[in-house]
């Protein structure tokens, strides 16, 4: 889908955006899931603070950089997301966090989507 | 439909929840054994560890027989916990009942070959530079590289070539796993990774946190082990899924349990005495107000507080205890050394880089140390080529043969006098750390590139963030003295594969002299103290800081000064050292008489040898009890327990509550130092009560393989924890106490559940009893306030006579 747009190449291109939080310690394995899926980048915030189902977990905290929550940040085509969306579902039976889907789009679709995936 | 790789890795990833993470032997760090299981309550728990791992979750009828007849169990604590679960038989009775109920230990099915097979090709691979002829292909990971060589290994059956073997690690998996629903896979990795705990462990160390130069050479994941075992298990004929495996290991039960009630009856004697003294102690502290002579900030570690006490005796000096990496997270490479080491606690990560230079005018000793390092390097390096080479390795016996004898009789026969010479030898060949100085600062730009990603030395905003963090956390914002030594700690044993386990555990097991020298050199800056000023933190102009470290084998305690240019006055800096020479002579007699050796007690000084021995003899196997006893955690200024005697059980972290309103200094104490004060407890608890299962057995029979671990015997998996000689001072009696980590808090009981509001992690680790927890309660005239499991608050009410019984077990 592409938006109209008074600038020819500022269209707008529909992607998936995926964000997950979970405990400091899984970091390594989401960062392998998302290595592993392809995906063309992602952002990382460390130090994120919030309350989920097993209580509060505050994020700033000197001396200790396990306990505390980290944020990740996607975007890519959706069959992409749904290969980390496989991997992540298993993983939450066991470990707390949340992942979010959703529809979001992107002015430069080769930044997110490599050549020859675009459907 | 062929197996999704993303569903693979997180099954993987869930069943390797189940273990813990296990450290080389070169920063062997405390770690709970069952880390994965704190999520539970501590006795479901254990039943939960029992069943997967084989380890039993609480001591022996013997070691609580021993506290009984010790008088460490209070006869009043322990009846009212037996009548809460109605029973009512003498202890006598009881210590007899729980004996004969002591089954011999179930042996499992074994796995014997296939573990015995994964076990050696896992030592093979993970070879850690100890192996002369190393596995080939090892950079192409493990399973390829395991592949490739399988077919010439004649233990595994019908393997001519690597063709006959899965081509890839996908298709290992889909070849095992095809028959079984993926519901099944968790319980069956879960198997295969308790098979061979300690191995599993060191690879989930090795691949999740360790990014070290050899997981970058030679990668290789849990997913490597699991392919491996599993294609193993099918060319063995041995059950990938075994009935055993069938499920997770279930949750225990609530029951009533003899050693469960005992233990608690133990916890809380010890919990109530120390208590009984702690609130005496407070009612008739004063106020200090004059300046002392010096203050001497040293680790929380256990051990801290006997050379303390010793040093407060000298004179008018005050000791402080802080985290002993001194809140500095850093990575340090000394001098001499190629590889960088993590120095700060093993939940923290590393976030500067501080390498080692010789400082201004100290090149000249710097070249006479390289001189003799590069002359005793070449040594090495040509004994081990002579040792190892198949043609060299006869002669080389035949004609050395006469001086390593001569060396090692010498080593054996007289340990004391090669301490002595080795001291000799330091005064000639000056040590890195009398002529170096840390990278504190910012290198110029062109020097600045970060090595591993981090920068080398600190900013001016980070040096001030840790030096305030210093000093808001121990209370201390005034009464600086003329000298403030920030003192850290290491071992001295020769021939020890665990030395690192009695350097400083806030260190991840290496020596926090470093960490010292650099807080020391932030608080002397003047640009420092101008902003710490601002900030009400009011550091006298005559203020020095000095870094020293502690020798906890020998207590002695050596100071980082330049004697050429002292930056104290010379009368000051005698002064202090006679008195701290003094305390080490009162600390180390006390020590030895807690380690079953014969001293002279008419001989001056007669137990500074004694340890100066133990600091030098490749033959002795306890050079020193480490954090043995460890017993309680407490926070609180030193007046508490300033005029006590806390036996060296008890980690002592500063803490001033009236000058923490908000709470953030409690906050990461509670969340930083406490949690690693868990780990360390725990990993003692664990090696105590299972020494197989948890610890690492015998020294006697021990051997160390690959240069990162210790297998007993010559092969098999990989020890885990302590040994024996760590925790007991014979075949029979523990030296350590196993029971939990007691934290005492002098703070606002609010403040405290403020702060367990917003840590879940925390406040899990109290619901599940892993920690216990004591709050004295200030604004209620220190009223006193047990944690209870569900975020309640009991008050104290039992008192107990104070006799804390607590000294050498064979008195």
């Amino acid at each position: 889908m592409s938006d109209p747009s008074p600038h020819s190449d500022h269209t707008l291109h529909s992607v998936k955006k995926i964000e997950i939080i979970v405990r400091g310690e899984k970091e390594s394995f989401v960062r392998d899931l998302l290595d592993d899926s392809q995906i063309s980048g992602y952002t990382i915030h460390h130090n994120v603070t919030g309350r989920g189902e097993h209580g509060f977990h505050e994020g700033r905290l000197l001396f200790n950089d396990r306990d505390s929550l980290v944020m990740f940040l996607a975007v890519a085509d959706e069959e992409t997301i749904q290969s980390i969306v496989d991997g992540l579902t298993p993983l939450f039976e066991k470990s707390s966090g949340v992942m979010f889907v959703s529809d979001t789009s992107v002015v430069r679709l080769d930044k997110f989507i490599s050549e020859g995936e675009e459907a | 439909m062929p197996i999704e790789r993303s569903v693979v890795s997180a099954r993987i990833e869930n069943a390797s929840e189940y273990i813990g993470p296990l450290w080389p032997l070169q920063t062997f760090n405390a770690a709970n054994p069952l880390v994965g299981f704190e999520d539970e309550p501590f006795d479901r728990a254990v039943q939960k560890a029992g069943k997967l791992l084989g380890g039993r979750g609480y001591p022996e009828p013997s070691i609580f027989r021993q506290a009984w007849e010790r008088g460490e169990i209070d006869p009043e604590i322990l009846t009212s916990r037996l009548a809460e679960h109605g029973i009512t038989q003498r202890p006598e009775v009881l210590l007899k009942r729980m004996a004969s109920d002591e089954r011999n230990p179930v042996v499992d099915p074994s796995d014997a070959p296939l573990d015995r097979v994964v076990a050696k090709w896992l030592s093979a691979f993970l070879d850690q530079g100890q192996a002369d002829w190393p596995m080939p292909n090892r950079s192409e990971g493990f399973y390829k590289a395991w592949r490739a060589v399988a077919p010439y290994d004649g233990d595994i059956p019908n393997v001519s070539r690597a063709a006959d073997l899965p081509d890839t690690l996908l298709d290992a998996f889909d070849a095992v796993l095809s028959g079984y629903p993926e519901e099944r896979w968790e319980s069956i990795f879960v198997y295969h990774l308790a098979a061979l705990p300690g191995w599993t462990g060191f690879i989930k160390w090795r691949a999740r946190r360790a990014n070290t130069a050899w997981q970058e050479t030679y990668p290789i994941t849990l997913a490597d082990y699991l392919a491996v075992r599993l294609t193993l298990a099918t060319r063995l004929k041995e059950a990938v899924a075994p009935e055993r495996a069938k499920d997770l290991p279930a949750d225990g039960t609530d029951r009533t349990f003899l050693p469960k009630i005992w233990l608690q009856a133990w916890e809380d004697s010890y919990r109530d005495r120390l208590l009984t003294d702690l609130s005496q102690v407070e009612a008739s502290s004063d106020a200090e107000d004059d300046r002392p002579d010096a203050q001497l900030a040293f680790c929380i570690d256990v051990r801290s507080e006997v050379i303390r006490r010793h040093i407060e005796k000298q004179g008018h000096y005050e000791t402080h205890g802080y985290a002993g990496f001194f809140g500095v997270p850093m990575q340090h490479h000394p001098y001499d050394s190629a590889v960088s080491v993590k120095s700060c606690p093993p939940i923290v990560d590393p976030k500067h880089r501080i390498l080692d230079r010789p400082a201004n005018g100290k090149q000249a000793q710097a070249d006479d140390h390289d001189w003799w390092h590069e002359l005793d390097d070449g040594r090495r390096s040509l004994i081990k080529t002579l040792k190892s080479n198949i043609a060299a390795a006869f002669g080389f016996v035949e004609g050395s043969g006469g001086f390593f004898g001569g060396a090692m009789a010498a080593r054996t026969l007289l340990p004391s006098a090669l301490f002595r010479l080795g001291k000799k030898v330091g005064d000639w060949i000056p040590g890195p750390m009398r002529f170096t100085e840390p990278t504190v600062d910012r290198p110029a730009p062109d020097e600045a590139a970060p090595k591993n990603g981090l920068p080398v030395g600190l900013t001016h905003e980070a040096k001030i963030l840790y030096a305030e963090a210093a000093f808001r956390l121990l209370g201390w914002t005034d009464r600086f003295a003329p000298i403030v030594v920030f003192t850290g700690h290491g071992t001295q044993t020769p021939n020890n594969p665990y030395k690192s386990s009695l350097d400083c555990g806030a260190c991840s097991g290496n020596p926090g002299g470093p960490n010292a020298k650099v807080l020391a050199h932030i608080c002397n800056e003047d640009a420092v103290r101008d902003e710490l000023r601002e900030r009400g933190i009011d550091i006298p102009e005559d203020t020095v800081f000095l870094a020293g470290q502690h020798n906890t084998t020998t207590d002695g305690i050596t100071l980082f000064v330049d004697d050429d240019n002292p930056p104290v006055p010379e009368e000051r800096l005698d002064q202090l050292r006679q008195d701290l020479a003094a305390a080490q002579e009162g600390a180390t007699a006390e020590r030895v008489n807690t380690m079953n050796a014969t001293v002279d007690t008419g001989r001056a000084q007669a137990s500074v040898y004694e340890t100066e021995r133990r600091a030098a003899d490749w033959a002795e196997t306890r050079p020193e009890w480490g954090l043995a006893g460890n017993a309680s955690f407490i926070i609180g200024p030193r007046r508490l327990t300033e005029d006590l005697d806390l036996d060296g059980r008890a980690f002592l972290h500063s803490y001033d509550w009236d000058k923490d309103e908000d709470g953030t200094a409690l906050e990461n104490i509670m969340t930083g130092p406490l949690v690693v004060g868990e780990w360390i407890n725990t990993q003692y608890y664990f090696s105590t009560v299972d020494n197989a299962a948890y610890g690492s057995g015998s020294k006697v029979t021990h051997n160390v393989t690959g240069n990162l671990g210790i297998v007993q015997g010559n092969g098999g998996d990989l020890m885990t924890g302590l040994p024996l000689q760590s925790l007991q001072i014979d075949d029979e009696h523990p030296v350590h106490r196993p029971i939990r980590l007691l934290g005492v808090i002098q703070a606002p009981k609010t403040r405290v559940d403020a702060i367990l509001d917003r840590h879940a992690s925390l406040a899990d680790l109290l619901d599940n009893e892993w920690i216990l927890l004591t709050v004295m309660d200030p604004t209620e005239d220190n009223a006193l306030y047990h944690y209870q499991p569900g975020r309640d608050w009991a008050s104290h009410e039992v008192s107990v006579s104070p006799d804390p019984a607590l000294a050498n077990p064979l008195s």
